[in-house]
């Protein structure tokens, strides 16, 4: 009973949580807005889901917004500037695997924390994003094609929504069922007792950190297609958010081990009260607190792992 | 006596100091076998040597009569050497099954895509528990959850698994307490039993003579006796430990 609570209790709660704003907030219940709801989850269980696999690996990473963001201007003005919009998306990708895997290398072969190397990327990164702009945005009435790959809908599913599951489920395949995943938990768990029955504990970290850039790359092509404009800053909302999504993650299902089921039902559930409070009449400001103390209230209940990593520094 | 794993001349040095400076060991297919010597004698040093974490500076180790060098504990272990350290080398928070099985993972393959065989390893594990008489509920039960004994079964399956025909165990049963300790020397015994040589570094005398068949002791870098231990008490062997001199 006390590991089922231990396991579900967060869940269950969401789901209450769920009920409630069926009943109580008034327009919550319209497919509009749970639509809306799924949408605002879909960019931010991404994200998790890049956090995630760095977490495991007992690896933060503070630069994923920054580089979303980096990687958004870079999409945008690329095909604000007319190039051919697969070879825009490319790079979009592209910055993000690089940024994720300079990260690693900064990590795993210079030894700079995790915690300072990637605040270090993420400023880089925004400072980038500033100078390609010139401050400003790109918004333009671009290929109906690129714009088509986060508004479009196939068999009735908006492509959002099908980008995310992609991600959750072979996020999911790969951490639960795969060598490669067990190596990085491993890693994650016990970095010298692992490194010594031979997983390469090395590559696992470097892997996770990429992973972590290569999702910051897939949600900014994602966020620049739906909203057919890209600024700097863009994703800089999504740090604390999908963070806060991994780390309500922790209480759920793995207890005390990020994990990628735990951190899309986190994204969901605060996607979820985000809309839910804006939908009641709260004033803006309660997200802020929101997310702080589901941030401190998650890490003060279990999160293990996360202890160690801010430990280590 | 024909040597399962021997060691003739060995000679170490860290900077300055002689960790060994002529060390002679010769494990017999089958038996116990204790390593003993004061703080600081080479016993360490000497399992580095032959569980390949360390490379003498001089002298020859043989497995089965043919001379080796192992460039890594890796190729120590695939070369039928496992070592157990104090530590265990275990992550607390993970599943016995997942550290019997860590770094070496059993696989299957669904459409040419590779999968971990979780049932296996459960199974297996299970298996290797149960040959080493390990009573536990469930192989998904965190190692932190274990008793001290429990750990060390878990740490000596993992060995097995590898198809270890030498076990080296360094000071396996300086955490315990006084059961678990018991329970330490029965799988020792166990292993025994079931064909596998062992190599046991301690310091407790009581349990050299109880559960040795033979001992090398070591005094400041070399091989100062070697003995059978039939007949042996505890106090004569600290007494050659200590003294340098038979009684
Ligand atoms: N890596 C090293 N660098 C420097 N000196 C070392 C190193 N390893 C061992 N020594 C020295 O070599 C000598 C033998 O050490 P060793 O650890 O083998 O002894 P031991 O018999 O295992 O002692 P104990 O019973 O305390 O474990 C000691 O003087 C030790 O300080
Ligand atoms: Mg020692």
């Amino acid at each position: 009973m006390r590991r089922f609570v231990a396991a579900y209790g967060t869940a269950l709660a969401g789901l209450a949580i769920f009920v409630f704003l069926l009943l109580v907030a008034r327009n919550f219940a319209t497919a509009a807005n749970l639509l809306n709801v799924l949408k605002h989850t879909s960019f931010l269980a991404i994200l998790s889901v890049g956090f995630t696999f760095a977490l495991i690996t007992a690896e933060l990473d503070l630069s994923f917004a920054g580089l979303c963001s980096l990687a958004a201007v870079v999409t945008g003005g690329l095909v604000h500037g007319g190039t051919y919009w697969p070879l825009a998306v490319a790079t979009g990708l592209a910055i993000g695997i690089a940024g994720g895997l300079l990260n690693g290398i900064l990590v795993t072969r210079l030894k700079v924390p995790s915690l300072i190397a990637t605040l270090g990327t993420a400023s880089i990164a925004t400072g980038l994003a500033f100078m390609i702009t010139r401050g400003v945005a790109f918004v333009g009435r671009w290929d109906d094609e690129f714009l088509a790959l986060a508004r479009g809908k196939v068999a009735g599913i908006p492509t959002l929504t099908l980008f995310m599951a992609a991600v959750v489920g072979l996020g999911w395949l790969v951490t639960r069922h795969s060598r490669l995943g067990i190596h990085m938990i491993a890693t994650g768990e016990a970095e010298e007792e692992a490194r010594r029955a031979g997983v390469a504990t090395r590559r696992m970290k470097v892997i996770g950190l990429t992973v972590s850039g290569a999702m910051a790359g897939v949600a900014a092509v994602l966020l620049v297609a739906n909203l057919s404009s890209a600024a700097p800053q863009m994703a800089g909302d999504y740090l604390l958010n999908a963070i806060a999504a991994v780390l309500l993650g922790m209480t759920m299902f793995e207890p005390g081990r990020p994990n990628v089921a735990g951190s899309f039902t986190g994204a969901l559930i605060i996607a979820m009260l985000a809309n839910g409070l804006v939908l009641m009449g709260a004033p803006y400001y309660i997200q802020d607190i929101m997310l702080g103390v589901i941030v401190i209230g998650s890490v003060s209940v279990s999160a293990s792992v996360l202890k160690k990593a801010a430990f280590s520094i | 006596m024909t040597a399962i794993l021997s060691v003739k001349g060995a000679v170490k040095t860290f900077g300055a100091v002689e960790a060994l400076r002529g060390v002679d060991l010769r494990i017999a297919p089958g038996e116990i076998h204790a390593v003993c010597g004061d703080n600081g004698a080479g016993k360490s040093t000497l399992i580095k040597l032959v569980s390949g974490v360390e490379q003498p500076d001089a002298g020859t180790i043989r497995l089965r009569g043919e001379p080796i060098a192992f460039a890594s504990p890796h190729q120590a272990l695939e070369a039928g050497i496992a070592t157990i350290y104090q530590d265990l080398g275990l992550a607390p928070r993970m599943t016995i099954y997942q550290n019997i099985f860590m770094g070496s993972e059993l696989e299957r393959r669904l459409l040419g895509l590779k999968y971990l065989d979780k049932l296996a390893m459960r199974e297996e594990s299970r298996a290797w528990l149960d040959r080493l008489g390990i009573d536990v509920t469930s192989v998904d039960t965190p190692v932190e959850n274990l008793s001290g004994g429990q750990r060390q079964a878990v740490a000596i399956c993992r060995a097995l698994r590898w198809n270890a025909e030498v076990i080296i165990m360094d000071e396996p049963t300086a955490a315990l307490g006084v059961r678990e300790t018991e329970h330490v020397l029965d799988l020792i015994r166990m292993l025994k039993q079931q064909g596998t040589t062992v190599v046991v570094v301690s310091h407790n005398m009581t349990h050299v003579a109880a559960l040795a068949d033979r001992a090398t002791i070591l005094r400041s870098g070399r091989t100062q006796t070697e003995l059978s231990l039939d007949g042996v008490t505890p106090e004569t062997l600290s007494r050659l430990i200590l003294s340098g001199a038979a009684a």
